[in-house]
Formats: structure tokens, C-alpha cells, sequence
């Protein structure tokens, strides 16, 4: 619970200090837009030539821009404000800051900021969803509709505990900065895995799993849920997730700050 | 001018120097550049099988690497956090130091480049004719000097907004799906064809990629290199007029 009103609050603060800072705000919305547009256009592009694109037409790709862009919106607003150099904080001592409050220090330095005007990537990410599905003039079933919702939490799972997993090798190697690397390897799912070469598909489904944040939570919603992938996904999230725990509780034992 | 060489010269080493120490960091930059053309690779081979697609995205890796700028981060954080006040105070041009960190961290990014081009070559199947390679560079170097032109001045924004970033990010937006990067140039329909062609986006990136595959020829050459030239004419005026106006309006931090 404790965790829960500190979230909240967190994000109240945060949404209140974007509201001060109008123009920023202007900024940031535009830049949202202008992107989704170009990944919108990209789509376009390629339907221009193609009909089908490693077996997903127009309509199920759009489902699946959406679904992106609603992650990409989920991961800035809550993961990336706290995760993002983290490796300067163990160098520079301010991860002693986490240790000395009266909360987890993982959750202090994982969730505690927000950056709530990335959500616009995620409403927008939304609507792209609903044109898609409109497109593809077939409603999801609700038993697609709450795999895909179940999927999305677990790709959220997923992208919180690589970033924790990642920000982790600050405490055995501070000099490694891996969060641009992170966060443009997070782009590979951006489309189907479908369209990669098998060598890559297989790291991105079962060691880096990007397809499930964004190919099994669309195939869930638009062609029917599968038991078995379903529950290798929430198992395969669930394992990282305590690896990345268990890898935080050790890291944590390792860092002496940087003053003392 | 020798002078200015000199030290130009002297800056580029010092920061090949001062960046050595953040190899690793220049490793994930040359693998956040390949990102995009990887994703563009096989999109692209999965629409347009045996179009060159391959050759052109590794081309496009390379001019990539060779073009990087990020001056949204090292000149604009020096205006929000004053310590461009220790460059305007030096007996020598602002620009001498951007730029000689510009190129600094491009020999690096090329020096990284090497291994994924040796990799991707093979891995792709791509060929590359000398002839086609001859002719890339000069328009591969024109588009070195565009591309961290159009960065200095988006950079300036930094003057007047305390949103920089968003201002290049909108300016990356524009290059991805412009420049030849989001589509090679050629796949774009008309009339987004020909506007791409012309805007200055694509003499940054996809013009040089488009040499080096040999799918650019005759008179679109000629046009090619035109293009560039006028663009980099443009933004040297802009580049110039915008340092001029913006370091009027900088107050350092603390004065």
C-alpha cells in the first residue's frame, strides 16, 4: 500500500510540475504527434508496395504501431524518468539517497518519477489501436481483448525488470553505460518479429523478449489468444522480474557510495 | 586561417583524446545508429526482395556513422549550463570547439563502424563497386558538413527555448523520413518523391547511400551534388545569422 500512495504521489507532483511549464508541454505533445505521423506514414510506405508484410496486413500493423506506441508511452512516462544514467548515480554517490528513506530503494529508484506528458504517446497509441481495429473490421474477441491487456502488463514487467536488470551492471561495472543502447534495442519492436532473420527472432522471443511487448499482445487481440504462448510469456515475465530483484538485492549489497 | 586549422586541428585531437575515455559509450552510439537502418534492412528485404535494399542500408550505416551529430547535446547543454562562457572567453571561434568535437566523435563512431560493417557486408550479401564508392565520397563529405550545420542551428534553439532537444528531435523526425532512412528516397511515391529529393534531408543521408549502391545516375547525380551544395550554402548563412543573434540574448548561469 505504502508503495502504492508513494506512486501516486510521485505522479501528482510530477504531472503538476509538467502543467507549470506550458511551452515545454506544447513541445513535448508536437513532438508526440509529429512522430506518430511519421510512423503512421511509414506504414503507409510500405503498403504502398506490398500487400503483406511477413504474413500482417495494413490493419494489423497499424494495431501494432499502436501497440508500440502505447508501450513506448507506458515505459517514458513511468520507467525511463528513473532508470535513464543511472549508472551516474552509483558513481556519483546519489543512490545513497535511496537507501536512507524509509522505502524499497528499488522501487524508490525505478518508479518514484513520472513523466506524465509521455502519455499522450500512449493515448495516441490508443487511437491508433481503434482505427486499426476498425480497418481490420473484425471486433476482438473478450477473451483477445483481456490477453492482450494481461500481454501488456507483462511487457511492461518486461521492460521495467531489462531496465532494472540493465541499470543493475552499474555496481559491478560503473563505467559501462548501456541506457541509449537499451533504449534503441527497445525500437526492435517496433514491428512483427516476423520480418527479422530466424537467428534474430529467436533472441527477440526468447533472450531479449521484445515480442512479447508488442507482436504477442497484438497476434492475442486480432487472431485469438494461444494458452501455451500466453503462459510462456507470463512465465518468461515473471522470471525476469525476479531476476532483476534478486539482481538489485545483490547489487545493492555491493555499492559503498561514493564518499564514505 | 592556418591559424584557424591549427587549432582546429588541435581540438579534434584533444577531444579524440578526452573521448577515448568513454569508449564504451561510443560503442552503444554506433549501435544506436545501426538501429534504424537494421530495422529499415529488413523491412524493406521483406517488401522489395533483390532491390538493393541490403547494399543501401549498409551504405546508409555508414554514412550514418560518418554524419553523426550531436550537437543537441554538447552545444545546447553548454548554453543551458553556462560552460559555453569558457569557449566564448578562449581567443578563438565558438564553432572550433563544436566542431572539432563533432569530428572527434565520428572518427570514434568510424572506428566502432568498422567491425559492423565487416560483419553486415557478408551477413547481408552486399557488394560494393569502386567506382560507386569513388563517387560516394565526396557527396558522403558534403553531407558530413550538412548534417552538422542543420544540428548547430536546431542546437541554437537552445537561445531561445529551454526545449532543444524537442527542437532536434523534430528535426530527427523529419531526416528518418526524408532522408532515406524510414524508405530509401526512390521507394517514396510521388509527389513525396520529388519534394524529398529536394528538401535537404536526403543530401544528408540517403544521397551518399543511394551513390555508393549505384541506383542514382546521369543528370540526378549532378542534380544531387547541386542540392547539397545550396543546402549547406543556405545553412552556413543560417548557421552564422543564428550565432549571431542568439549569443546576444546568452547570459551565462550565475553571472
Amino acid at each position: 500500500m505504502l508503495v502504492l500512495r508513494l506512486f501516486g504521489a510521485g505522479f501528482s507532483m510530477s504531472l503538476r510540475r509538467s502543467l507549470a511549464h506550458r511551452t515545454n508541454l506544447t513541445f513535448d505533445v508536437l513532438l508526440a504527434i509529429l512522430t506518430l505521423i511519421s510512423e503512421l506514414a511509414v506504414v503507409q510506405l510500405i503498403f504502398t508496395r506490398t500487400d503483406d508484410l511477413a504474413g500482417w496486413n495494413r490493419a494489423e500493423l497499424l494495431v501494432l504501431v499502436g501497440t508500440f506506441q502505447l508501450m513506448a508511452g507506458i515505459r517514458t512516462a513511468f520507467i525511463e524518468p528513473n532508470l535513464s544514467w543511472f549508472t551516474d548515480q552509483v558513481r556519483n554517490g546519489k543512490m545513497d539517497l535511496y537507501l536512507i528513506q524509509p522505502a524499497s530503494s528499488l522501487f524508490l529508484a525505478s518508479l518514484s518519477s513520472h513523466s506524465p506528458v509521455a502519455l499522450t504517446r500512449a493515448v495516441l497509441g490508443l487511437a491508433v489501436i481503434g482505427g486499426g481495429i476498425a480497418d481490420h473490421g473484425k471486433l476482438p474477441t473478450i477473451a483477445g481483448l483481456l490477453t492482450w491487456l494481461l500481454l501488456l502488463a507483462t511487457g511492461t514487467v518486461i521492460m521495467w525488470s531489462l531496465g532494472v536488470l540493465v541499470s543493475c551492471l552499474a555496481f559491478w561495472a560503473p563505467r559501462l553505460e548501456l541506457d541509449i543502447l537499451f533504449s534503441s534495442a527497445l525500437n526492435l519492436a517496433r514491428y512483427p518479429v516476423d520480418i527479422y532473420s530466424r537467428p534474430l527472432r529467436i533472441v527477440l522471443t526468447y533472450l531479449f523478449p521484445m515480442a512479447v511487448v508488442t507482436t504477442l499482445p497484438t497476434t492475442a487481440l486480432l487472431r485469438g489468444p494461444t494458452l501455451v504462448g500466453t503462459a510462456a510469456a507470463i512465465a518468461a515475465g515473471a522470471g525476469i522480474a525476479l531476476l532483476a530483484i534478486g539482481a538489485w538485492s545483490v547489487g545493492v549489497r555491493r555499492y559503498t557510495g561514493a564518499t564514505s | 586561417m592556418t591559424r584557424t586549422l591549427a587549432l582546429t586541428r588541435l581540438e579534434i585531437w584533444r577531444q579524440i583524446l578526452t573521448w577515448s575515455g568513454s569508449w564504451w559509450f561510443v560503442v552503444t552510439l554506433a549501435a544506436q545508429e545501426a538501429i534504424s537502418p537494421l530495422l529499415g534492412l529488413f523491412i524493406w528485404t521483406a517488401v522489395t526482395p533483390g532491390e538493393q535494399v541490403g547494399t543501401y542500408y549498409v551504405a546508409l550505416l555508414a554514412v550514418l556513422l560518418a554524419t553523426a551529430s550531436y550537437e543537441a547535446h554538447t552545444l545546447s547543454n553548454g548554453i543551458y549550463d553556462g560552460t559555453i562562457s569558457h569557449e566564448l572567453l578562449k581567443p578563438r571561434a565558438t564553432w572550433i570547439a563544436v566542431a572539432g568535437e563533432n569530428l572527434a566523435i565520428r572518427v570514434w563512431l568510424i572506428l566502432m563502424g568498422i567491425p559492423m560493417l565487416a560483419v553486415a557486408i557478408p551477413a547481408f550479401g552486399v557488394t560494393f563497386t569502386a567506382t560507386n564508392l569513388l563517387l560516394a565520397v565526396p557527396a558522403l563529405g558534403l553531407a558530413a558538413i550538412l548534417r552538422f550545420l542543420f544540428s548547430w542551428v536546431l542546437a541554437l534553439s537552445a537561445f531561445w527555448t529551454e526545449r532543444a532537444h524537442a527542437t532536434m528531435g523534430f528535426g530527427g523526425v523529419l531526416i528518418f523520413l526524408l532522408g532515406g532512412s524510414a524508405a530509401p528516397v526512390p521507394f517514396l511515391p510521388e509527389p513525396m518523391r520529388s519534394i524529398a529529393s529536394a528538401l535537404p534531408f536526403r543530401a544528408m543521408l540517403g544521397f551518399p547511400a543511394e551513390l555508393a549502391t549505384g541506383t542514382v545516375a546521369g543528370a540526378d547525380v549532378v542534380r544531387g551534388f547541386a542540392y547539397q551544395l545550396g543546402w549547406i550554402a543556405l545553412f552556413a548563412i543560417l548557421a552564422v545569422v543564428f550565432w549571431r543573434v542568439g549569443v546576444r540574448r546568452y547570459t551565462s548561469v550565475g553571472g
